[in-house]
């Protein structure tokens, strides 16, 4: 791209008739087709019908529609994420693996506010792995730091979004895998509240851990996703009733928000270069927010391990066909992990689920007595080297996919609402990346936090040469 | 018992041990729809957000 387009400019720069729909659409389609080779975003470039969809908004306009905010943006969906017409292998190497006859509501939702669907992007297989490896479609290579993993498992997502192929994306988060690849490539990526967004028509891993959420390039594009794709959905069994929030509420600053920094558990075994840029984020954080103060949280261990349970025996019990007919088909580490579900007790997975109830309870009421949002790493590390990612047996490479994704995973089990947004980078130039963490249905708050830390920072306007 | 098998069986015995321990204090009226209720009832109220 020329310009470093966001959804929010680039939609004021087609209202205003500078550039239309359908020439941003073969921009970005062109830039694919040049640099995706390196990058393995994209399962699945569907040109025809974008070129089709981009020729009826460009029409719209020149009609006198006053369109919404993204009306003519360009965007890509994570495979698993049913798009009609389109495959939907989940990243494993069957074609049609999810089939369902149900649209993938937050894709509907947003292809009903004009935006136009470039194609599905790669991901970990069957969203089981947080560094976005891929035997059977390529390894998602960080367009930020080329040789170094994108993060998972919304690998593609992340770095389709990085790469300036897509102005945002949807990905989903069991255990981090937006906020992983988010932090990774150096974009924003937000998990929000457990039942805020459906995932009806959305390929499940886990469903008392799954959420789908946007990834953009700023905070405030991130907001206008959530306000298109949060709000209840009668499809989906889990779906909140409360309604989407307005992505022109977070502009009103962070003055009067408190924040507290974990000391405990959140803290512990992070790279030099991580509390460097944590350090940082705080000094940041203080001026804009209205108090920073240090807590202890509750330790998250137990519902880290019951989310595991749960993780383990609903992942196994979802995908038990294809663990029983081609598990050879399988990564060996996905097939390792998916077969440990098959081994544990009916017993211990509901124990995990009524632990998860009082931890949930625990930490809500302790922490957010004394604070409105928690500021925390999204990553221990910035984004390994591939050859570093893989090495050893699939034993060692479980417990470094553990350790990756320790500061991501509470929040999953808790259900709050966990926003990954840069914050600088490395010595070496790889991303580093801060969470913002807030009560149960208050993205706004999160959002507004995120949106004053980059309109003092710029963190999300500047990066590393991009692919 | 291979290798793998073997640390997929000590795995699980961990994971069971982990939540043996930790659900021994549970309350007899706890249940898993505890934790949508959790999220309701943690929320701001509306006019706050």
């Amino acid at each position: 791209m020329s310009d470093r387009w966001t959804i929010a400019t680039l939609g004021a720069a087609m209202a205003a008739g500078r550039i239309s729909p359908l020439e941003i659409t073969r921009e970005l389609l062109t830039r694919v087709g040049r640099l995706d080779g390196r990058v393995h975003s994209f399962i699945t470039l569907d040109e025809e019908r974008a070129l089709q969809a981009a020729r009826a908004r460009t029409e719209e306009l020149a009609g006198g529609r006053r369109p919404g905010p993204l009306h003519g943006i360009p965007l890509a969906y994570k495979d698993l994420c049913r798009i009609p017409g389109l495959p939907t292998s989940c990243g494993t190497r069957t074609r049609d693996y999810f089939v369902t006859d149900v649209e993938c509501t937050a894709v509907r939702r947003l292809r009903e506010a004009g935006a136009v669907t470039l194609g599905s992007l790669n991901m970990s297989e069957l969203a089981l792995g947080p560094f976005g490896d891929n035997a059977h479609h390529g390894d998602v290579d960080n367009p930020r730091r080329p040789g170094h993993c994108a993060g998972g498992s919304s690998s593609g997502s992340a770095a389709a979004v990085a790469a300036g192929f897509a102005l945002g994306a949807v990905g989903s988060d069991t255990g981090g895998s937006i906020r992983l690849p988010a932090a990774c490539c150096g974009v924003v990526g937000l998990k929000p509240t457990y039942g805020y967004v459906s995932r009806a028509g959305a390929m499940p891993l886990s469903w008392s851990l799954d959420h789908l959420g946007p990834l953009a390039g700023t905070v405030g594009d991130v907001a206008l996703l959530l306000e298109a794709i949060a709000g209840h959905d009668p499809r989906d069994g889990t779906s909140s009733r409360r309604p989407a929030p307005r992505a022109n509420a977070i502009e009103s600053g962070a003055a009067g928000l408190r924040v507290g920094v974990p000391e405990n558990y959140f803290v512990d075994g992070l790279a030099p270069e991580v509390e460097a840029g944590l350090a940082e984020a705080i000094r940041v954080v203080e001026r804009v927010a209205a108090g920073v103060k240090t807590i202890r949280v509750p330790d998250p261990t137990t519902i880290v391990d019951a989310s595991q349970v749960l993780v383990a025996c609903e992942s196994a019990t979802i995908h038990a066909r294809v663990l029983r007919e081609r598990p050879h088909e399988l990564q060996p580490v996905v097939r390792g992990r998916l077969e440990v579900g098959l081994h544990i007790s009916a017993h211990d997975y509901l124990q995990a689920a009524r632990l998860r109830a009082g931890a949930a309870r625990a930490f809500i009421q302790e922490v957010f007595a004394e604070v409105d949002l928690l500021v925390a790493p999204t990553i221990p590390e910035p984004a390994l080297a591939w050859a570093v990612a893989k090495a050893g047996s699939a034993d060692d490479v479980i417990q470094r996919m553990r350790r990756f994704s320790r500061l991501t995973r509470p929040f999953n089990g808790l259900g709050l609402p966990a926003l990954s947004l840069p914050c600088g980078t490395s010595p070496d130039g790889r991303p580093l990346a801060l969470q913002i963490v807030g009560r149960p249905f208050d993205e706004v708050s999160v959002l507004r936090l995120g949106r004053a830390c980059e309109r003092e920072t710029g963190w999300t306007e500047s990066g590393p040469p991009i692919v | 018992m291979d290798a793998t098998e073997r640390q997929r069986a000590a795995a699980v015995a961990d994971l069971a041990a982990v939540i043996e321990r930790a659900s021994a204090d549970l309350a007899l009226a706890e249940e898993p729809s505890g934790f949508v209720l959790a999220l309701e009832m943690g929320a701001p109220p509306p006019a706050s957000r």
